[in-house]
């Protein structure tokens, strides 16, 4: 394993995966001083930190205008770290792990029958338009 | 002085577009966060030698900097002041 390329990011090692690994291939840095990877990562995990910021300051927000506003500022701020996690995943320096499928299969039939828990029962089927939360109107 | 104004004269389905003192403490920590945001993707920006990456920075940058008039807009009192009087109730 070569240890010298999977520094620096904060992703945790997952080990019990038998898919294949998502991943390019790595774009080359050089190793010792602050790099464009590094560049990335820095910027990245201020974006992440901004939205828990903007995140409290939305929901505590006075007026309509000021909420609407932060809440616009959080969309852009997610969407930045969204666009530099992008950026680092073409570039090779992140990598995913796929759950195996039987997995996925378990827990979808789990939850499925929990469904019958939910108070409303007259549901549509899922992402069919119709039932939305409306918000308050004066 | 807005408690005059706005004591009992008719009922509010929401809060009036007033800045809260907690208001005007969270827009001025959020101001310094994004000062510094842009300051800092300029500054990697400069630090890159692949284009794309630095390109991204730059347009981070510009971002933060767009956030930062937003939010300096809310502090602008002389703007909201005339609204006050003419507040109708709910406004996007």
């Amino acid at each position: 394993m070569d240890y010298t390329r999977s520094y620096g990011s904060y992703q945790q090692r997952y080990t019990g995966s038998s898919g294949p690994t998502i991943k390019n291939p790595s774009t080359q840095v050089q190793q010792s001083q602050f790099n464009d990877r590094d560049c990335l990562n820095d910027m990245l995990a201020t974006e992440k930190w901004l939205t828990d910021g903007f995140n409290v300051f939305a929901r505590e927000a006075s007026h309509q205008s000021l909420h609407n506003d932060v809440m616009h500022i959080l969309n852009e701020t997610h969407q930045a770290a969204r666009d530099l996690f992008n950026l680092m995943f073409e570039k090779g320096w992140y990598s995913l792990h796929p759950e195996q499928p039987g997995q996925i299969a378990k827990e979808h039939q789990k939850f499925q029958s929990y469904e019958s828990q939910l108070p409303q029962q007259q549901r549509n089927t899922p992402y069919e338009t119709g039932v939305m939360y409306q918000p308050r109107q004066f | 002085m807005y408690r005059g104004s706005y004591t009992q004269q008719y009922r509010m389905n929401q809060p009036p577009r007033v800045l809260s003192t907690k208001d005007c403490a969270y827009l001025t920590d959020a101001l310094s966060w994004e000062l510094l945001a842009a300051k800092k993707a300029y500054s990697l920006a400069s630090q890159c030698s692949d284009q794309q990456i630095k390109h991204q920075l730059e347009q981070i940058s510009q971002l933060h900097q767009t956030h930062y008039d937003i939010l300096l807009n809310q502090l602008n009192t002389t703007e909201h002041d005339h609204e006050h009087s003419g507040y109708q109730g709910y406004r996007q």
